[in-house]
């Protein structure tokens, strides 16, 4: 009873209670840091850190799922981000492509516009083709408002393309080379042989009337003659392929491959300076 | 005897604050989880019970920390005396007082920890210390501190009921 009452009395004391709690207290640390503590230390530390290491294990797998998830978020939103970039990057590439396209076309106009300084020129725009109708023929952005003609050439760095056949005040017809009816007067640049090139339904070129003792081989360069008056001479047409005698035996032909791809016309030149010389009066007979 | 057999919370809680808080920790600061247990229990406990809990608490902390064994009881200690005057003074603790007690309680466990470890020869700087770990953990008690209470009147009548009629 009397021990009781001792403990009560103490306890009831806040003072006493207090400075005794803050002496075992103080009294810890004390002999924590002198080490006196050190087997109870590790004695009680020792069931805690195994616990600890099940939950460290939990909290960073939690933590590393949470991490993750966040990642994928992030990498999702990165990932549409970049999709974006990527639709505008491949939006500028073609423009950009179109861009070198253009200047390598322009870059080649410029070229042959520089080799042929007995030539004037003016640049046109095709704005449409028919190649798959009855006439192989395309059409320029340049009629008599820019000085086109009938007749003028037309041609592009490559070489000749065709002839204007129509024009308007702002726009102008072309016959292509490789129209059927259409006949260009050639000859061969090595051998200076002369012949006729024709275009065939298959869209390709043939050289006829070639005389069959003249030396034809395959890749010699065809070029206009200037025969006949309707193109100016030395203007490249294409490359014989391959030679053959024609059907009657009395001559040789040859096919010319062009160097220009004609569907896919974008940029032409119209020589300007050219009049076509009208022959055609020769040909009537002297009584009519 | 109820209150002794739920002290192992004071351990569990101290596994917690040395395993899953530090992943959620801002700064330097994260909720003193033995700390919200031990006000949440003396609130409405004895002296005596209190100060075990403080105790208790503190060397759990403490033991899977780098600081001496009690460097957190002292803070402790005094906080639970604290809640015994007021307690004598006001008799009910009303809910602003446990607002000033978690805040003003914070401040001095951290401060009495620091000048603890400060004396034990660490280097710590009060100002930043201030700054970086009592602002945030006092936050973190704030917001943890209804769980902390929620789950502390939960266990205590079951307990209670238990082992004393």
């Amino acid at each position: 009873m009397n021990s009781t009452n001792f403990r009560r009395g103490w306890r009831s004391n806040r003072t006493v209670f207090l400075t005794l709690s803050l002496m075992i207290a103080v009294g810890l640390i004390l002999a924590s840091q002198a080490g006196i503590l050190s087997p109870f230390e590790e004695l009680l530390t020792a069931p805690l850190n195994a616990v600890s290491g099940i939950f460290n294990r939990t909290a960073l797998a939690v933590t590393d799922n949470v991490n993750r998830f966040g990642d994928v978020q992030t990498l999702q939103r990165r990932i549409a981000d970049l999709e974006e970039a990527l639709a505008l990057y491949q939006t500028e590439l073609v423009e950009a492509r179109e861009i070198v396209n253009d200047y390598e076309r322009l870059s080649d106009l410029l070229d042959y516009r520089n080799s042929i300084r007995d030539q004037e020129t003016i640049t046109a725009d095709v704005i449409g083709v028919d190649v798959g109708g009855g006439l192989r023929t395309i059409a320029i952005n340049r009629g008599t408002r820019d000085g086109i003609a009938i007749g003028m050439p037309i041609v592009t760095g490559q070489g000749l393309v065709g002839r204007v056949i129509q024009v308007s005040a702002n726009a102008a017809r072309v016959m292509l080379i490789t129209e059927p009816t259409s006949a260009v007067s050639a000859r061969l640049e090595t051998t200076r042989v002369e012949g006729s090139i024709v275009g065939l339904a298959s869209g390709n070129l043939l050289m006829e009337l070639i005389p069959l003792d003249s030396p034809v081989r395959e890749g010699d360069l065809v070029r206009t003659s200037g025969l006949g008056g309707n193109f100016p001479a030395d203007i490249v047409i294409g490359q014989v392929t391959s030679v053959r005698p024609s059907e009657r035996g009395l001559s040789q032909e040859a096919q010319v491959r062009s160097l220009i791809n004609f569907d896919a016309l974008e940029l032409v030149l119209v020589v300007t300076n050219f009049q076509p010389v009208d022959l055609s009066v020769f040909e009537e007979s002297p009584g009519s | 005897m109820s209150n002794y057999a739920a002290l192992p919370i004071l351990f569990l809680a101290a596994v917690i604050q040395a395993t899953f808080i530090p992943q959620i920790r801002i700064f330097g600061g994260a909720p003193d989880l033995a700390f919200l247990f031990v006000l949440a229990w003396s609130v409405t406990s004895p002296l005596e019970t209190g100060v075990l809990w403080a105790f208790v608490g503190g060397i759990a902390t403490d033991l899977l920390s780098a600081a001496p064994t009690g460097a957190s009881v002292i803070g402790l200690l005094l906080i639970i005396f604290a809640i015994d005057a007021l307690r004598r003074q006001f008799v009910n603790i009303s809910f602003l007082l446990i607002l000033a007690l978690l805040v003003g309680g914070t401040m001095l466990q951290k401060l009495v920890f620091a000048f603890v470890m400060i004396l034990s020869g660490y280097e710590i700087n009060l100002f930043e210390y201030s700054i970086y770990v009592i602002a945030p953990t006092i936050a973190y008690n704030l917001i943890f501190a209804l769980p902390a209470f929620w789950f502390i009147r939960r266990l205590k009548p079951r307990r209670d009921g238990r082992v004393t009629p």
